[in-house]
């Protein structure tokens, strides 16, 4: 039978491993930035735009205790420090954000009645500019974590709660009537159909919310914060010292482009039995 | 042989819908009908007639308007695993390698491991598909993944095997080995009995091919219930035999593709 001789593809998974391994034209790319940050560095005086190496040297001498910075009284003296502040409240909120978004998706996709009540609230909540909440926060919280985690919070519900409603949406009602026929009881339907069909468009959700969430957070600090790496930017700013602000803005860069990569990897491997290449004739 | 409780009995079956614009539809029209145990039975007719609303409540995943469907000796309320249903979209599992797909209903009812990873191997070398075991559906063509579907039904031992024109996306070529695979199966029987097969298709030869009874169905009436006596299996050759051949012309004139004064002009 002509089946043996038919190859099995597998153009998804080496589509990913691709866009995971560096490329060397996106290499050119950074390079060629670097090397127009440097020239445009040596025509303009250093507090304007401070040379590239010099931002790499700052953000290294000053990852683990920065004496500088701790004459503006701020409790975590260091990049490693405020970083860490930073990525404490990012994860907070997305971890509290997706324990409600997630079910409320899920549930309101099929409940028409829920759905009538909240996604008015949500709809009107995703098209308010979320930052805008920011001065309420601040006067309901005050500057401690609570009000930047309930901010980015706020963000990852409205991208998350999207996300998972139209994944259950999405599901072809083919696989709950197959299940059925093959006699599934609803909590198995619930446990091997739901729940894996909507994993990767609840997951890549998630990641969008990730992404958005670094700079919400970062610019929440700026606005009212004691700690975290907007807090550091936001002082820095007051010394007009240019250098310390790109280091700390490399910092939060270097740190949401690794956990991106992360969640990208975490998501290929859980979704590894989605067509991510059409799906060919017979 | 048969046994008359084994039997699917469909007395006065109806089936209403209301469309958007608020008129009523009667995609059924109060359909009586006995499907014997072990027959191989094709429902035929244009597109619109009836036959795969039948399918849907003789499954248990649609309620009749009126009438009563009973299956086994049993009244149908809801899906279960006597009444195997393969359909025309592909509905195998994306997230479940093909292996643990032909084990899904199996697993759901507490077989346990050993058993039903021996008999889902057995379908799927029945089926010719032993060497994608443990490939993703994503990696499979259209037609294997009918193969997978076919054999997840087989091992999951329904009495009753619906097929919803289960073979129409498929190329001329797939569609007769798959006819093959399936007659095969069919034929084998399980325990020296065979399973009743209901097989919706708007394809007149693939019903000469393989149904034992052909029922044709238009505007959601039963118009014809023909007998196919030709000893199976039968392959696309057989289609030229005189028997098949009325059938054939018969059907056609049901489908409203023959005239009968169209047929033959000049008379």
């Amino acid at each position: 039978m002509s089946l043996t001789t038919m190859p099995v593809r597998d153009g998804g998974a080496r589509r990913v491993t691709r866009a995971l391994r560096f490329d060397p034209m996106a290499w050119l790319g950074i390079l060629l930035l670097l090397l127009v940050w440097e020239l445009a560095a040596c025509l303009l005086p250093p507090a304007i735009l401070p040379a590239p190496l010099g931002v790499v040297r700052r953000l290294c001498s000053e990852f683990l205790s920065a004496p500088d910075l701790s004459y503006f009284g701020l409790a975590n003296a260091s990049l490693l420090g405020s970083m860490t502040y930073t990525a404490e409240n990012v994860l907070l909120a997305m971890i509290v954000g997706a324990a409600f978004a997630i079910p409320l998706g899920l549930v309101t996709a099929r409940q028409e009645l829920i759905r009538a009540v909240i996604d008015p609230v949500m709809m009107t909540v995703g098209t308010v500019p979320i930052l805008i909440l920011a001065p309420f926060l601040l006067i309901w919280f005050g500057v401690g974590r609570a009000s930047a985690v309930l901010l980015v919070t706020f963000y990852v519900i409205v991208v998350v709660y999207v996300a998972a409603q139209r994944a259950a949406e999405n599901i072809a009602p083919v696989f709950e009537d197959y299940a059925a026929t093959l006699g599934a009881s609803p909590r198995a339907v619930l446990r091997d159909i739901l729940i894996p069909a909507t994993i990767p468009e609840i997951l890549g959700g998630l990641r969008i919310a990730l992404a958005g969430a670094w700079g919400l957070e970062a610019v929440s600090e700026l606005l009212g914060a004691q700690q975290g790496i907007g807090k550091i930017i936001e002082v820095l700013a007051g010394a007009t010292d240019a250098q310390g602000i790109m280091a700390a803005l490399l910092l939060l860069g270097l740190v949401a482009t690794v956990c991106d990569g992360c969640a990208a990897w975490a998501i290929h491997r859980l979704t590894r039995w989605k067509s991510s290449t059409p799906v060919a004739g017979a | 042989m048969a046994n008359a409780v084994q039997d699917i009995q469909i007395r006065h079956l109806s089936r209403r819908f209301t469309r958007a614009d608020g008129q009523t539809v009667t995609a059924l029209d109060d359909l009586s009908v006995t499907i014997k145990a072990g027959e191989f039975v094709c429902l035929v007719g244009p597109s619109g007639c009836g036959k795969t609303t039948l399918l849907q409540m003789l499954a248990g995943l649609l309620r009749q308007s009126s009438g009563e469907i009973e299956a086994q000796g049993k009244p149908v309320l809801r899906p279960g695993p006597e009444r195997g249903v393969v359909f025309q979209k592909d509905s195998v599992f994306p997230w479940m390698r093909v292996i643990d797909n032909v084990e899904y209903g199996l697993k759901c009812r507490g077989v346990s491991k050993g058993e039903r990873r021996e008999r889902a191997l057995h379908y799927l070398e029945r089926v010719g598909l032993m060497q994608v075991a443990q490939a993703w559906p994503k990696e499979l063509s259209g037609g294997m993944l009918k193969r997978v579907a076919i054999a997840t039904v087989f091992a999951n031992g329904a009495e009753i095997l619906m097929l919803d024109e289960p073979f129409g996306a498929l190329d001329y070529v797939t569609r007769h080995q798959l006819h093959d695979v399936l007659l095969d199966l069919w034929l084998d029987g399980e325990g020296g009995r065979r399973r009743t097969v209901i097989f919706v298709t708007h394809d007149v030869d693939e019903a000469l091919i393989l149904a034992d009874r052909i029922l044709v169905f238009h505007s959601g009436r039963m118009v014809e219930d023909l007998a196919v006596t030709l000893p199976k299996p039968r392959s696309a050759d057989d289609l030229v035999l005189p028997e098949l051949v009325n059938h054939r012309h018969r059907l056609l004139q049901h489908m409203g593709l023959i005239r009968p004064a169209a047929a033959k002009p000049g008379q």
